[in-house]
């Protein structure tokens, strides 16, 4: 059982990285797609010859990436019924995730007897914040009948084991550990720095169930929406004002494509042949009907 | 009282029946402000004939905006669903569909069912909040499908992701009329807090069964892109017939408003060529008639093409499918690098501006990628830099401006036309919303040209009706019809879906609300001009 818990947390931690690094590849490697664009107000259009007057994106975006995600700007503006406790519950997983962070660089650091009660203070406060978030979340998923229309049960059950993995949290730290910090912090020490492994090999119940959960966390991130978030700024997908030059790395990139098959079998289409001789080589286009 | 309304599920989309999901009612219908809250309540479309019914697919709402055909059997029904599947298939692959592949997969997997998106739809709104108008419904039932018969994950997983979709020709045939009363505004997709476009969605179903399975609207397909690729012009304008267009325009400048102007045509060289949507010619012939008295006033070197392909601006491909925006797009340009212009420039057409200037930037490669832009900053700068003698007392009548879609939310052209109203009419109002937040004048991706059976009521009665609603909150002070109103409405399609809108309510005759393109507006601004260029009357 030991074996098996550490092999879930270590090779959840594996697979997380794989995961993530998998799902970045794969998009950074989709193919280019047509400049198909949503404008949150003035663009580059509004000039003359607007061509020569375009500048790269990156830099512009990266601000209100920061702040769409830090404060979830959309849903406020949007849907403020819904903000509210869509942004307690993801307020308390950022603190939860740095708090997770700070308890790792700590345990290894030394110095754990003298830990302040502050580390106490801000884990289980992410944690309430969180949970009460995610709580009326649940709730208002279950209940509200906009949010309740389309919602898969997966993501109920999504939910559900949320809400007990951060359960679970409050029983290691304040029940297991009785909230004690220098406990807490040797715990997460131990499993840091591969020490006493017998120790790991028979874990309490607690923390194993917590690290259990935690664990199956890891393993679903990389497919979350968070990825998404970041993705839609990024890629050509949103607030993309960058032109397509003569000798630019988007043409060079359209290029390839172009030189890739059409398959598509309606008559019209002239399946078989290149993009590039289907779009420029005109033939007498049939008139279609359904089939 | 409005009686409770049926339940639409999901899973009702497979129902192996003829009777529709839904018939929207008058009682369902939102609420016009006056003068149109007193009137009758009448169905906002007519039941569709005995014959039709028997021979069209119209399960959904008991339109039918395709004129979709009734398999003739079983084993025909079988073929058709097998060929959904394959092409659905082929629009989840990298390879056969790289042109929209990646916002297509974002757009799949980034909706987390928050329904944000469902009031900023004026078609959902406007029927009353009609489940199948939902912008999430067609995209989770494609969903559900790609679930189920597409990536085969098993009974368990299956079921906790959804898997009540039953794929036979009920839901092939719904989910083909479904995007059909989606306009493509994108309004939903601005509104998303996660950055899925379910207009996306919509364009990428109606690409599937374009593509793949033949099925496309008759007026965007056959008399649309297929006629412009072999004529010229979805309208069917033959080179000949608009060089003679061009003559009439002269003689009518000359006859109407004593002027004699030289419009150039085919002119080598011109710094501009100029494009219109050929329904101007057919249509609004002021319109085409206003930019050349324009642009002779200010002293552009611009040019028309009699070229074929080179007096139409549209291209329904951008609607419907890839291949035919190419090829048009490519046409297009080969017109403009032939005449060796500086530059084209797009007159008012909406998903003109948006399909050759944004959409085929990465279409046109090498040599052919060519100098595109909107007619407005041109006009903006004209006017700004004082190169046209303007009297805005001439146009001293209540105007307000109807912000096309394609221009200003789906390209970012929002403040060149409030530029130039500000400058030439004294009594210029906004709608609310207005800008980037505008509503659609329900005529968007290709419904103001489609008249199959009912759509066209269809088309009146729901997706143009905020579009309606909010032309009479902006003049609602002004409804006396001794004060002319002017709606000004800068593209082709949108002003096609406003005329239909005030005409079937009788608007014009009994409010004076009129309308027209930006354009005209300043043409009746020009101190030169001795007789008014406006003359209201309605056509």
């Amino acid at each position: 059982m030991g074996a098996m818990i550490l092999f879930i947390f270590y090779g959840s931690i594996l697979f997380f990285i794989l995961a993530t690094a998998l799902r970045v590849r794969k998009s950074m490697n989709a193919p280019i797609h047509l400049h198909w664009e949503l404008y949150k107000g003035s663009s580059v259009y509004e000039l003359t010859e607007w061509w020569g007057k375009t500048g790269s994106a990156f830099g512009e975006k990266l601000w209100p990436m920061i702040l769409d995600i830090l404060f979830l700007r959309e849903f406020y503006h949007r849907n403020r019924r819904f903000w509210y406790p869509l942004y307690a519950f993801h307020i308390g997983l950022y603190l939860l995730i740095l708090w997770h962070a700070w308890l790792f660089v700590r345990a290894v650091a030394g110095g754990i007897e003298t830990v302040s009660i502050f580390g106490w203070v801000w884990g289980t406060f992410s944690t309430l914040l969180a949970f009460i978030g995610g709580l009326f979340i649940f709730v208002m998923r279950m209940t509200d009948e906009e949010l309740k229309v389309y919602y898969p049960p997966i993501h109920y059950l999504k939910w559900i084991l949320l809400l007990v993995t951060l359960a679970g949290g409050v029983y290691a730290v304040d029940v297991h550990f009785k909230s004690s910090m220098p406990a807490l912090l040797k715990y997460v020490r131990e499993q840091v720095t591969f020490a006493d492994f017998g120790y790991k090999l028979h874990p309490a119940l607690g923390p194993a169930l917590h690290v259990l959960f935690a664990s199956v966390w890891l393993v679903y991130l990389p497919f979350s929406h968070v990825f998404q978030l970041f993705f839609r700024y990024y890629h050509y997908l949103r607030w993309d004002n960058v032109p397509n030059i003569r000798g630019s790395e988007i043409e060079r990139r359209i290029k390839e494509h172009l030189e890739r098959p059409v398959t598509w079998s309606a008559p019209h289409i002239q399946s078989g042949k290149r993009w590039r001789e289907v779009a420029s080589e005109l033939q007498q286009t049939p008139i279609t009907g359904s089939k | 009282m409005r009686p409770e309304r049926k339940k639409i599920r999901l899973k009702d989309i497979s129902l192996r029946t003829d009777e529709p999901l839904t018939t929207v009612t008058a009682n369902d219908l939102m609420p016009l402000p006056p003068p149109l809250d007193q009137r009758e309540k009448k169905a906002p479309y007519s039941p569709l004939s005995e014959d039709q019914k028997k021979s069209y697919e119209c399960s959904l709402d008991g339109v039918s905006a395709l004129a979709l055909p009734k398999p003739k059997s079983k084993e025909e029904e079988e073929k058709l669903v097998e060929r959904f599947l394959e092409g659905l298939r082929k629009l989840l692959s990298q390879n056969d569909n790289w042109l929209f592949w990646q916002p297509l997969i974002h757009s799949l997997e980034s909706c987390v069912r928050c329904q944000t998106c469902s009031d900023a739809c004026p078609v959902y709104v406007s029927s009353g909040n009609q489940e199948i108008y939902r912008p999430t419904y067609k995209s989770e039932i494609l969903r559900r499908i790609i679930n189920n018969y597409i990536k085969k994950r098993g009974k368990i997983l299956s079921k906790l992701t959804g898997d009540d979709i039953e794929l036979n020709w009920p839901t092939v045939a719904r989910l083909a009329e479904s995007a059909y009363r989606c306009s493509l505004c994108r309004r939903c997709a601005q509104r998303c807090p996660l950055g899925s476009d379910n207009g996306l969605i919509g364009r990428e179903i109606r690409k599937l069964f374009s593509q793949e399975m033949g099925i496309a609207p008759k007026e965007l397909h056959d008399a649309g892109t297929v006629q412009q690729l072999r004529v010229g012009a979805s309208t069917g304008i033959s080179s000949a017939a608009f060089q003679g267009m061009v003559e009439f325009m002269e003689d009518e400048v000359e006859e109407r408003w004593g002027k004699r102007i030289k419009i150039p045509v085919d002119k080598k060289g011109a710094d501009i060529l100029l494009i219109h949507n050929s329904g101007e010619f057919m249509s609004w012939i002021e319109n085409p008639v206003a930019f050349a008295i324009i642009f002779e006033a200010s002293g552009v070197s611009w040019t028309l093409s009699s070229e074929i392909y080179g007096y139409e601006a549209t291209n329904y491909g951008t609607w419907y499918d890839d291949v035919q925006l190419a090829r048009i797009s490519l046409k297009q340009v080969e017109v403009a690098q032939k005449l060796n212009v500086k530059k084209m420039v797009m007159g008012e057409c909406g998903h003109a501006h948006k399909g050759l200037i944004v959409i085929a930037d990465r279409i046109l490669m090498d040599e052919m990628n060519f100098p595109r832009e909107s007619y407005l900053p041109i006009l903006e700068d004209l006017i700004l830099h004082d190169r046209l003698k303007l009297d805005p007392q001439k146009n001293s009548f209540p105007v307000t401006l109807h912000d096309p879609c394609n221009i200003v939310r789906l390209m970012g052209i929002v403040e060149p036309q409030r530029q130039i109203l500000k400058r030439v009419c004294p009594q210029f109002r906004e709608m609310e919303p207005h800008g980037v937040e505008n509503y659609c004048c329900g005529g968007g991706s290709g419904f103001a040209i489609m008249n199959s059976m009912n759509f066209k009521e269809w088309r009146e009665n729901i997706s143009s009706r905020m579009k309606l609603k909010q032309i009479l909150e902006t003049f609602n002070d002004v409804l006396d019809p001794r004060i002319k109103k002017y709606v000004c409405a800068p593209c082709s399609n949108c002003k096609g879906a406003i005329r239909d809108i005030l005409a079937s309510h009788d608007l014009w005759e009994k409010h004076g609300i009129y309308y027209g393109g930006l354009v005209e507006l300043v043409a009746n601004a020009l101190v030169d001009m001795k007789k008014p260029f406006i003359e209201w009357e309605w056509h």
